[in-house]
């Protein structure tokens, strides 16, 4: 034990003596590039990877990170930013991929990775941000390792109940369940219209988000208020026997496993295939551009829970993290770090997907907005994903593998398979 | 015969070494010339193959995070932890059925195929060269066009089953046009898609066998009044025999390996139940990467068993003619 203080100690003191060579070299690069920005500023490439929101071409994610850097390199002709984004049905597996290869892209979009802090690639958030407390608080814990902010909220959103109330009047509902007896019985009703009564979405996409929001119903979730993993307790289990009722019901879609959220469920809702679904303000975005439903055609609602409304419904933030590279590069990054998340940026993205943004300040700014107004103020009353080292390296994959099997097959086999998975180291 | 050259190659060998500090420059030369010959394809398959499958090995019994990072020696815990998934049996058993089905029914299919095309008809070259087509397209663009075909909605399968009556509905919520949904059924057309793409392959190396019968032993036959099935079993079959075995060695080793099919139309899903071990693979990797390597290893080994039997067929191959 005495042993491995002092080993610590000694990392930490290796730690600072690094910071304190980076910082003065920074500050020395920083000055160096504020003089001569114009005549021999150094030449410095920024590589961008990102998570692609878009639904398609038209809207891809890539447009927008190359107008951020042609902006930029407007402003910095030294710098040269090269931008790329990937699919959310592969992220996963190919920022994993590309990491494990020790291809290391500077500035990192979408999941956060606390394996990357154990491993010692990421910057601390108080390095290559002006301002480190810009991004929303509620998610400073999930973005942090031993208290250390390693990754900013870049863009963020709240999940409810969507149901289109022209199938819900078809099938003389009144109101939306707010319990699981009544959505079964409301999506039974819709499924007989020979639509979709309940869209669920168990797919590779964000399987963890659906069954997360469906354990919240019954008091469970991944892990419980120690932080420790609870995948397969009772309380989920409860949640997933649901599920598998209401499958066997013949009121959803299919086959939930194979069932993605944008390219299925989202698109299906927004063709009026859909009763109800659980999803983000996102989806508002995939609905005005399929052109069936107008905005009165359909609206929100509390999660449905066993007994009643999930009161916390669940947060979800897509992070901005960098990579360590040279002590040249990061005031060249900082200063990217600032342009692209600054409030015209951040309310760009929001507009173009219905998402919220990560900052205090782009948020403020949409506390009134008809669409994403009530988004905003539910995102400080929810839950968060774990923030465990493991859950994005392992467990994670292996959910969105694994998980939509459970409302077919043996739950409390696939959930506890991925307890010991979760738990196993 | 063969193993008497053999081993007087390397006592040869031997004996030259020895006298090497006699021997003029020019002569040392060019003995080492085989050395130049084949000193490319030995740097090429000792970069390209045999330092990749020592990585992997070696892979598997490190303690290497998902982000690549290596933690040190973990000894046999990636494999103990690979036998000990359950889903590990019935992804092995799937990968038998797979190799089992495809490769019999592509084996089936394509000798009466062979046959066809070994007669003369009209048209006979637009045939050869439609067959080629599964081939000559890439196997992943393949997948995609079934993947598409199969879309509950609006893929071609389930329009032209509905229009025939043998789908009774289709749509979003069909359950029975959901082909890739289930696990048996998107097996099934997996299966399917892979005798597609094999026959080609199969059909023209069997043709190719069939072509090298020489003409007059059919002549012989017809004079001493053998039937067309009787000359078909008494000569094609037994002649056609080393054409046969390298397609179906060369069709289990594909077959086994076999990874765009399956992931392009369902990626191993719903969970892993329709992975083989191949894909099984891939799919261990984003959550583990030695356990993956462990798995690969032992893929590896099935391979090598199967190129093992390939190597001495052709080496009997060899012997008999």
């Amino acid at each position: 034990m005495k042993g491995k203080e002092e080993s610590m100690k000694k990392r930490i003191a290796i730690t600072v003596s690094l910071a304190m060579i980076t910082s003065v070299l920074g500050v020395s690069a920083s000055s160096f590039g504020a003089v001569t920005a114009k005549s021999n500023a150094p030449k410095v490439t920024i590589t961008v990877l990102g998570a692609d929101y878009g639904s398609g071409p038209s809207n891809t994610t890539s447009k927008y990170w190359l107008n951020i850097a042609k902006g930029f390199m407007k402003l910095y002709p030294n710098v040269t930013v090269k931008t790329s984004t990937i699919n959310w049905n592969d992220y996963n597996t190919k920022v994993t991929a590309q990491i494990q290869n020790k291809n290391y892209p500077d500035i990192l979009q979408g999941e956060f990775f606390p394996q990357y802090v154990s491993d010692g690639l990421l910057y601390p958030l108080s390095k290559v941000l002006s301002n480190p407390g810009a991004g929303s608080p509620v998610f400073k814990s999930s973005f942090s390792v031993n208290n250390v902010q390693y990754a900013m909220p870049f863009v963020t959103s709240a999940r409810a109940m969507f149901y289109n109330k022209k199938l819900f009047a078809q099938a003389k509902i009144s109101a939306p369940p707010t319990t699981w007896a009544q959505l079964l019985t409301d999506a039974k009703a819709i499924a007989k219209l020979g639509k979709i009564g309940y869209s669920l979405p168990l797919g590779p996409e964000e399987a963890q988000a659906e069954s997360y929001l469906w354990m919240l119903g019954s008091g469970g979730g991944w892990q419980n208020a120690q932080g420790k993993y609870t995948i397969n307790s009772a309380a989920n289990l409860k949640a997933f026997a649901f599920l598998k009722q209401l499958v066997a019901s013949g009121a959803t879609n299919p086959n939930p496993a194979t069932w993605n959220r944008t390219a299925d469920s989202a698109k299906a809702f927004a063709n009026g295939q859909v009763g109800m679904e659980f999803n983000g303000p996102f989806l508002t975005a995939t609905i005005a551009s399929a052109g069936v439903l107008k905005t009165s055609d359909y609206a929100t609602a509390a999660i449905p829970g066993a007994a009643g409304p999930v009161i916390k419904t669940l947060g979800v933030a897509d992070a901005i993290q960098v990579f360590k590279s040279s002590a040249a590069k990061l005031p060249w990054i900082k200063k990217f770090m600032d342009y692209a998340t600054n409030n015209a940026n951040q309310l760009a993205f929001a507009h173009e997907y219905a998402l919220l943004p990560g900052t205090v300040s782009a948020l403020n700014s949409l506390k009134n907005d008809p669409i994403l107004g009530s988004f905003v103020k539910a995102l400080p009353h929810t839950v968060l994903f774990p923030s465990s080292a493991n859950w994005t390296s392992s467990v994670l994959p292996a959910i969105k593998i694994q998980i939509g099997t459970a409302v077919t097959g043996n739950a409390s086999a696939v959930l506890g398979q991925l307890q010991t998975l979760a738990t196993g180291g | 015969m063969n193993e008497d050259s053999e081993t007087s190659a390397p006592q040869a060998m031997v004996r030259n070494s020895q006298r090497v500090t006699n021997v003029p420059k020019k002569n040392l030369i060019r003995r080492m010339e085989p050395i130049y010959w084949l000193g490319p394809a030995f740097l090429l398959i000792a970069g390209v193959v045999i330092m990749p499958v020592a990585f992997m090995v070696w892979t598997s019994f490190r303690n290497i995070d998902t982000v690549g990072f290596d933690h040190g020696f973990a000894g046999l815990a990636s494999y103990r932890n690979l036998f000990a998934l359950p889903d590990l049996r019935p992804v092995i058993i799937r990968t038998i059925v797979w190799l089992i089905s495809v490769v019999s029914a592509t084996m089936l299919i394509a000798l009466p195929l062979a046959v066809l095309l070994n007669r003369q008809f009209p048209g006979r070259r637009a045939v050869r060269m439609a067959l080629v087509a599964p081939w000559a397209t890439s196997v992943f663009m393949t997948a995609i066009i079934f993947r598409w075909m199969l879309q509950p909605q609006s893929g071609l399968i389930n329009i032209v089953g509905h229009a025939l009556g043998l789908l009774h509905n289709i749509g979003l919520t069909s359950a029975q046009a959901d082909w890739l949904g289930r696990p048996q059924s998107a097996f099934v057309w997996m299966i399917i898609v892979a005798i597609f793409v094999s026959l080609p392959f199969t059909t023209y190396t069997l043709l190719a066998g069939m072509q090298a019968i020489p003409g007059d032993i059919y002549e012989a036959a017809k004079v001493d009044g053998a039937s067309a099935w009787r000359s078909f079993r008494a000569i094609t079959m037994p002649l056609l025999k080393p054409a046969a075995v390298v397609a179906l060695l060369i069709n289990l080793m594909n077959v086994f390996n076999s990874f765009p099919i399956i992931w392009e139309m369902t990626r191993g899903g719903p969970g892993d139940q329709t992975a083989t071990s191949t894909v099984f693979m891939y799919q261990l990797k984003s959550s583990s990467i030695p356990m993956a390597a462990a798995m690969s290893v032992v893929n590896f080994v099935v391979v090598a068993v199967i190129v093992i039997m390939f190597l001495r067929f052709s080496n009997w191959k060899e012997r008999t003619i």
